[in-house]
């Protein structure tokens, strides 16, 4: 399959652009849409960073860590378990250490209760607060019924230091399973499998984006954004649902702001994009890393290593982002083993 | 030494040569009525390829212990068979410490990872997962030794032919 939404397609472009012209209401905006719709490759995209770093209100600088895609199992002393709470000590270990810590969904392996329950014992053993998204194996056993109860509202947002920081639940599945009359095992059974070519892609469904349009609406343009979600924000791979279905819309209402820094699960890999205004980042996961998928990357730079199966806790990690002054951030990755990090990763990736 | 050894490989070749051209004589009447590969063939490979394909993928919700023990089955870490690179082997491996083959990489996965007890070597399960992992990587060129993960481009469905829908 080609990559070819590496950047904005021509048909993005031309939506984002009648948007922002419609509601060009700052100089920030006009500036971000200029940019994103005019400039063809990423590349030229450099240019973008000084009009935004001088338009970006300043901010109180802050750290926060992300953890993600444990896939914990209802089974004793599972390795997975020890991987995740190795996550948690790293992270308590930060210094300096992180205002909050950020989990990017898939808590669970097969949607289970207790394997959720599970992580939440772990994850309260954090020493800071900690806020938690979503991902597809929390969710298609009882349609995140356990995880609602456990984490509250799948789509927030909260202001810290100046920027708005937003978690939202990104894997909203048309309803592929009443037709057959799947019961919920059989839809979770379907929807734990990577490449399940009968569930169709997912999104954040047109409530996300009305709550989305709404949170963000009196947000200046001038805030830096820092954006969660389980699935990357642009078509990296659909058939492995590397991509989230209403992206170009999340895009698009996102357009006004200098600079987001969108952070997301369920790739388990290292993996980075930038599209306009909106730089994208995927994160190691604490149990198994997925290959590469047979596409170019956009960055081909900021990958990781081969990795060895002999040791399980190679391409795992957890990570920390340091937001500055400027509204800009720096994502880290904060790997297990570190020799999976080339060096162009191991600098930090520029948000 | 050579000499003698030449000599041997002589005499085995000239019989070995008179042997095939004896089986020829007694099998060519089959040979040209019917082809060597038809439909119906192919037709067992790819119900070798699906129930390879239902192995690969049923260590994550349980199934026979010879997969896994600890939940994981193949698809965790290799969706489409992605990974496994069927065109690089045989290679030396260091996980199996010597030149192996990918079956013997399955039982590495089966036992080392999945914590399973693997399958026989020419069972036919590991026929199977062979099948799988081989077809679904159809048109690499070989490249034995290769140090590569490559993944296989698959564009809908479950990566092969199917009677059914074609849906796990």
């Amino acid at each position: 399959m080609e990559n070819d939404d590496k950047i904005d397609t021509f048909s993005d472009r031309e939506k984002i652009s009648r948007r922002d012209f419609l509601g060009v209401a700052s100089k920030g905006a006009a500036a971000t849409m200029i940019a994103g719709v005019f400039a063809p490759s990423a590349g030229s995209m450099v240019g973008l960073g000084g009009v935004a770093e001088a338009k970006t209100k300043s901010i109180k600088p802050f750290t926060f860590a992300v953890m993600t895609d444990g896939h914990l199992y209802n089974i004793k002393n599972h390795r997975f378990d020890g991987m995740f709470m190795d996550a948690v000590n790293m992270i308590n270990k930060m210094r300096p250490r992180p205002d909050m810590v950020i989990y990017c969904g898939d808590i669970g392996q097969t949607g289970m209760e207790v394997e959720i329950a599970k992580g939440k014992r772990m994850l309260d053993k954090l020493k800071m607060p900690y806020k938690v998204i979503p991902g597809e194996h929390d969710w298609y056993l009882d349609m995140g019924k356990a995880w609602r109860g456990m984490f509250g509202a799948e789509n927030w947002s909260m202001d810290h230091n100046g920027a708005h920081i937003i978690g939202m639940n990104s894997i909203k599945i048309d309803d592929f399973w009443t037709g057959p009359g799947l019961t919920p095992t059989e839809r979770m059974g379907r929807v734990l499998e990577l490449e399940c070519n009968s569930c169709g892609p997912w999104g954040v469904d047109p409530e996300g984006l009305d709550w989305l349009e709404k949170d963000v609406k009196k947000v200046s343009p001038g805030t830096p954004i820092v954006f969660f979600s389980h699935s990357p924000l642009w078509d990296y791979y659909p058939r492995w649902n590397f991509a989230t279905k209403d992206a170009p819309e999340i895009r698009s209402i996102l357009r006004k702001f200098d600079n987001v820094m969108a952070v997301h699960g369920h790739v388990h890999q290292v993996v980075f994009n930038k599209i306009g205004n909106i730089s994208s980042v995927g994160t190691s996961s604490t149990s198994w890393p997925w290959p590469y998928p047979p596409v170019e990357l956009p960055y081909p730079e900021i990958r990781h290593n081969r990795l060895d199966p002999g040791d399980f806790a190679d391409g795992m990690g957890v990570h920390h982002v340091e937001v500055a002054s400027n509204g800009s951030g720096m994502m880290h990755y904060d790997p297990f083993n570190p020799s999976m990090l080339p060096p162009a990763v191991a600098r930090g990736v520029k948000l | 030494m050579k000499i003698k050894r030449k000599n041997r490989f002589a005499k085995a070749s000239a019989l070995a040569v008179a042997t095939g051209i004896l089986g020829l004589l007694i099998s060519a009447p089959a040979l040209t009525k019917e082809p060597l590969n038809d439909a119906a063939d192919f037709d067992k490979l790819m119900e070798a390829v699906a129930y390879g394909d239902q192995l690969w993928h049923t260590g994550e919700s349980g199934g026979p212990s010879n997969l896994s023990t600890n939940g994981l089955g193949c698809a965790n870490c290799h969706p489409d068979a992605s990974a496994t690179q069927p065109q690089s082997w045989p290679k030396y491996q260091t996980n199996l410490g010597k030149v192996g083959t990918m079956r013997e990489m399955f039982n590495w996965c089966m036992q080392v990872v999945q914590q399973g007890k693997g399958f026989p070597l020419d069972s036919k399960e590991m026929i199977a997962m062979e099948a799988y992992a081989t077809y679904m990587n159809r048109g690499a060129v070989l490249n034995p030794g290769m140090n590569k993960q490559t993944s296989p481009v698959v564009k809908s469905g479950p990566g092969y032919p199917t009677n059914d829908e074609g849906n796990r």
